[in-house]
């Protein structure tokens, strides 16, 4: 069983340089692993490092804005920044865990700010319990749009990715509709709701700490708690690994799905909520911009655990936030630290071909 | 007359087990031999070796009267000896002349596939084949996946071709006509090599038959000049007398299986109205040569697959329809045949295979908190218990367990719940003689505590000396039923019978 898994080799090349061949390796020690990471990722790095110093940002200038980021101000947008991203990449992690490719991540976000929206317009509740039911709402929201999917998906085969990709601009659409029409603030003549009243926003508690990072931390530990220690966490793991053993040993597959992909559009919506209810302080028509591309790579790079996302969560944000002062101070298009992100990706995703295969020159 | 392909002696074993004993083979230009025998008589083994796939222990491979060694298939090719597995060795994706390139290299691609498109169009056109180069392998029926396969052996300039259970695959039909086309070919001087289980194919197309059993060649005839009883007879060779055993005075029915049918997606009926009984305290085999639905019918009665109509009754439970969990409930117990397809995530660690198939007892934890100490806690004891070999910590991966170690794992899994009714399916492949003893005892075993069992196996021995009642499985129904002491000749006939 340990034996390595060698493709034939093929008859010798009458090339003079000779010829590459892959050998499938069967295990390699997570140190390894973590060299051919880590190799990765800083291949990645110095290849945005480079691209910026075209773009006219020496290595200098850059690493004066990175360390920009400890100072009071910066650290709290940075922080602010993160608890969408944290709550976006929990989403995915989750779904991507039974093999359910949730890219609806902003659809499922916007049905979180409008539902979040619903309640402060339709004044449900107390203002004390107010924040706590537009929550509430915009965690039903998320989950709403994402189990139209999972309906879609066990009783018509319709396959997911097309689906939620697609119906993010039906959210789209519809958030426009009530912005542009019913929802729009009467004195403004953009498309925005009326502002939240004071005690509808997520404030700062103090130390650069906004109140919307409680909502991901407590997200963070719901999300390791259901993965690690609950029951439906522990038959999460043998759909994933082998669904055709874990419907013959009685896993319940599709009560765990649902439950699961339902969690995942929770954490979308509740990433809505925070945006609007923190930065925005009101529905807007692009607050949930770029967050699938985000939540995929977040997920991606923390391999789906909770707890990682958290740490990748903001590492991600101090690069928007960073890239949003280059935007500022060197007139650099946002769409560079998009670019940046991809680099990372494909850097990181090749690290994973590296540590599957071994790639051998023989002349 | 000359000889194209001569086996003399050859032995071969796996770990230990001995799949070919003293084996002799002799196939003559022109022929179509057929190569009878049951399942693991050592037919597929031995042209395994005749097709440079497994080195021999000991014996002689002489081709065209130069004895060989083969170093391997390519170097087989080289020297004109192919085979057609039954599992296709085809790259899906690609199209017919990529995948017929990928086989018979050529020095330059752009050069090689106009070579190899006029070799395909010109060997097609003489086997009456209709095969266009370009087409993509995924988009070909499986009749014509396997005309691929025989037109890249051919492409190649074999001239002893092997074709194992080409027809197991096939519709009547096409296997009327894909017999047709290679009748035509040992015409022309091929030496065709025909592995089978199939006594009407044998009688009918081969000019020769080589009967096999238990790894040894048992003889070689013209099978024109003998009849299909004694055939089936030389095949299945005679068993010492089996012990009678005591019924049980407890007769009541375990499990009821009515009119169970099963077509495959692409149409072809695999079950059909399959229909069986299974009483308390009683091992009810099932046999038949593979590929007759036995497989189907195991991974239905264990809730992998959905059947297309039909009933299964469980004691005290009812219908059981397609929720596996409600078998669970039920204290159905299963034991299939690819023990990493439905019995174990190979990725997870041997307690939570150990503790998956309990956890909604509350035995190991509540909803919101599952206990993994009490997991490893039985997993271990069960380790122990079951005699599970290879177990540092029963936290390392299940992949990481021999074929025994778990198969006896799942045994210790299943046989935890105290089942009431046990689908085995072929439970001993692939393990040796000591951990099949160990899976038939705890069969027994659970015989002796009044559980039904049915024993799904195409290893006839294996069903004669366990079962009480045995069910002869024959184009997806139960053809024939026999009590024990069972007839074997009986039963091979049943098997094999061209209804």
């Amino acid at each position: 069983m340990a034996t390595p898994v060698t493709v034939e080799p093929a008859p010798a090349s009458p090339h003079r340089f000779g010829r590459i061949t892959l050998d499938m390796r069967q295990n390699l020690p997570p140190w390894k692993q973590a060299v051919f990471l880590g190799g990765s990722l800083a291949i990645g790095l110095v290849i945005s490092i480079v691209i910026l110093a075209f773009a006219g940002i020496s290595p200098g200038e850059l690493a004066g804005e990175l360390a920009g980021v400890a100072n009071a101000d910066s650290l709290r947008n940075t922080l602010v920044q993160a608890a969408p991203l944290i709550l976006v990449g929990l989403g995915a992690s989750l779904a991507f865990r039974i093999g359910f490719w949730n890219l609806g991540i902003e659809g499922q976000m916007m049905f979180g700010g409008i539902f979040a929206t619903a309640v402060s317009i339709a004044e449900i509740g107390p203002p004390s319990l107010r924040l706590l039911f537009m929550g509430i709402a915009a965690a039903l929201g998320g989950m709403f749009w994402v189990l139209v999917v999972l309906l879609l998906k066990t009783r018509f085969r319709v396959n997911e990715i097309i689906a939620t990709l697609l119906l993010n601009y039906v959210a789209m659409y519809f958030l426009f509709h009530l912005l542009y029409g019913a929802w729009q603030d009467a004195r403004s003549a953009f498309p925005q709701s009326t502002p939240y009243k004071p005690f509808e926003r997520l404030n700062d508690i103090g130390f650069n700490v906004n109140a919307g990072l409680l909502v991901a931390i407590a997200g963070v530990l719901v999300a390791g708690w259901f993965i690690h220690m609950s029951r439906a966490g522990f038959y999460m793991r043998f759909i994933s690994s082998n669904p055709g053993m874990a419907k013959v040993v009685g896993v319940p597959i599709q009560t765990v799905t649902f439950w699961i992909v339902a969690a995942s559009g929770a954490c979308c919506g509740l990433a809505g909520y925070v945006n609007v209810a923190s930065q925005e302080g009101r529905l807007t028509q692009s607050f949930a911009d770029g967050y699938v591309f985000s939540g995929v790579l977040i997920a991606f790079l923390a391999r789906n655990d909770p707890i990682v996302v958290a740490v990748v969560g903001f590492l991600i944000s101090v690069l928007f936030i960073t890239g949003q002062q280059l935007q500022v101070f060197y007139q650099i298009p946002f769409t560079m630290v998009q670019m940046i992100e991809a680099i990372i990706v494909i850097a990181v995703a090749s690290s994973e071909f590296f540590i599957r295969h071994r790639v051998r020159w023989i002349r | 007359m000359s000889v194209a392909l001569e086996l003399e002696g050859i032995r071969k074993s796996f770990d230990g087990v001995v799949a070919l004993n003293d084996a002799v083979f002799r196939a003559r230009p022109g022929e179509v031999h057929a190569l009878l025998g049951e399942n693991g008589a050592g037919k597929s083994s031995l042209m395994n070796v005749a097709a440079g796939l497994y080195a021999p222990d000991a014996g002689r491979i002489i081709i065209g009267g130069e004895a060989v060694s083969l170093s391997g298939p390519s170097d087989a090719r080289a020297r004109g000896i192919g085979m057609v597995h039954q599992h296709f060795k085809l790259v899906k994706p690609f199209t017919i002349a990529e995948n017929i390139l990928l086989a018979n290299r050529r020095p330059s691609y752009r050069g090689g596939m106009q070579d190899i498109r006029a070799a395909i169009k010109k060997q097609a056109a003489e086997l009456g084949f209709d095969l266009d180069p370009e087409r993509r392998v995924e988009g070909l029926t499986v009749a014509e996946q396997q005309q691929v396969e025989i037109v890249k052996v051919l492409v190649g300039g074999v001239r002893i071709l092997i074709l194992d259970e080409p027809t197991a695959v096939l519709t009547d039909a096409e296997a009327e006509r894909l017999l047709e086309t290679i009748s035509g070919l040992a015409a022309s001087g091929t030496a065709i090599v025909l592995v089978t289980h199939k006594l009407h194919e044998v009688k009918k197309y081969a000019d020769a038959v080589t009967i096999m059993r238990g790894g040894k060649t048992v003889t070689t005839l013209d099978p024109k000049q003998a009849t299909a009883a004694e055939l089936t007879e030389l095949t299945v060779g005679q068993t010492a007398p089996l012990p009678a055993r005591s019924q049980r005075g407890n007769t009541s029915t375990m499990l009821n299986v009515g009119a169970l049918t099963y077509a495959r997606p692409d149409g072809r009926v695999m079950l059909n109205g399959a229909t069986f009984f299974v009483r308390a305290g009683e091992i009810y085999g099932i046999a038949g040569v593979s590929g007759n639905g036995q497989a189907e019918l195991a991974e239905t009665l264990i809730g992998a697959r959905e059947p297309t109509s039909g009933e299964i009754f469980l004691d005290g439970v009812g219908n059981v329809g397609n929720a596996p969990a409600t078998r669970r409930a039920a204290a159905l117990a299963a034991i299939p045949a690819d023990r990493y397809a439905y019995a174990l995530a190979g990725g997870l660690s041997i307690a939570d295979n150990f503790s998956v198939a309990s956890i909604r007892s509350g035995r190991y934890g509540s909803l919101a908190m599952i206990d993994r100490a009490a997991m490893r806690r039985d997993a271990a004891a069960a380790v122990k218990e079951y005699d599970v070999q290879g177990v540092r910590n029963v936290g390392q991966k299940a992949a990481l367990l021999s074929g025994g170690n778990a198969q006896k794992l799942v045994i210790a899994r299943e046989f935890s719940r105290e089942p009431a009714v046990i689908v085995a399916h072929s439970p001993s492949r692939g393990l040796d003689a000591r951990a099949s003893a160990a899976v038939h005892e705890s069969l027994l075993a659970a015989r002796e505590r009044g559980a039904g069992v049915v024993l799904i196996s195409e290893d006839l021995d294996e069903v004669l000396s366990l079962s009480d009642r045995i069910g002869v499985m024959n184009k997806g129904r139960i053809v024939a039923e026999f009590d024990r002491p069972a007839d074997r000749q009986a039963i091979g006939r049943a098997m094999v019978d061209h209804a």
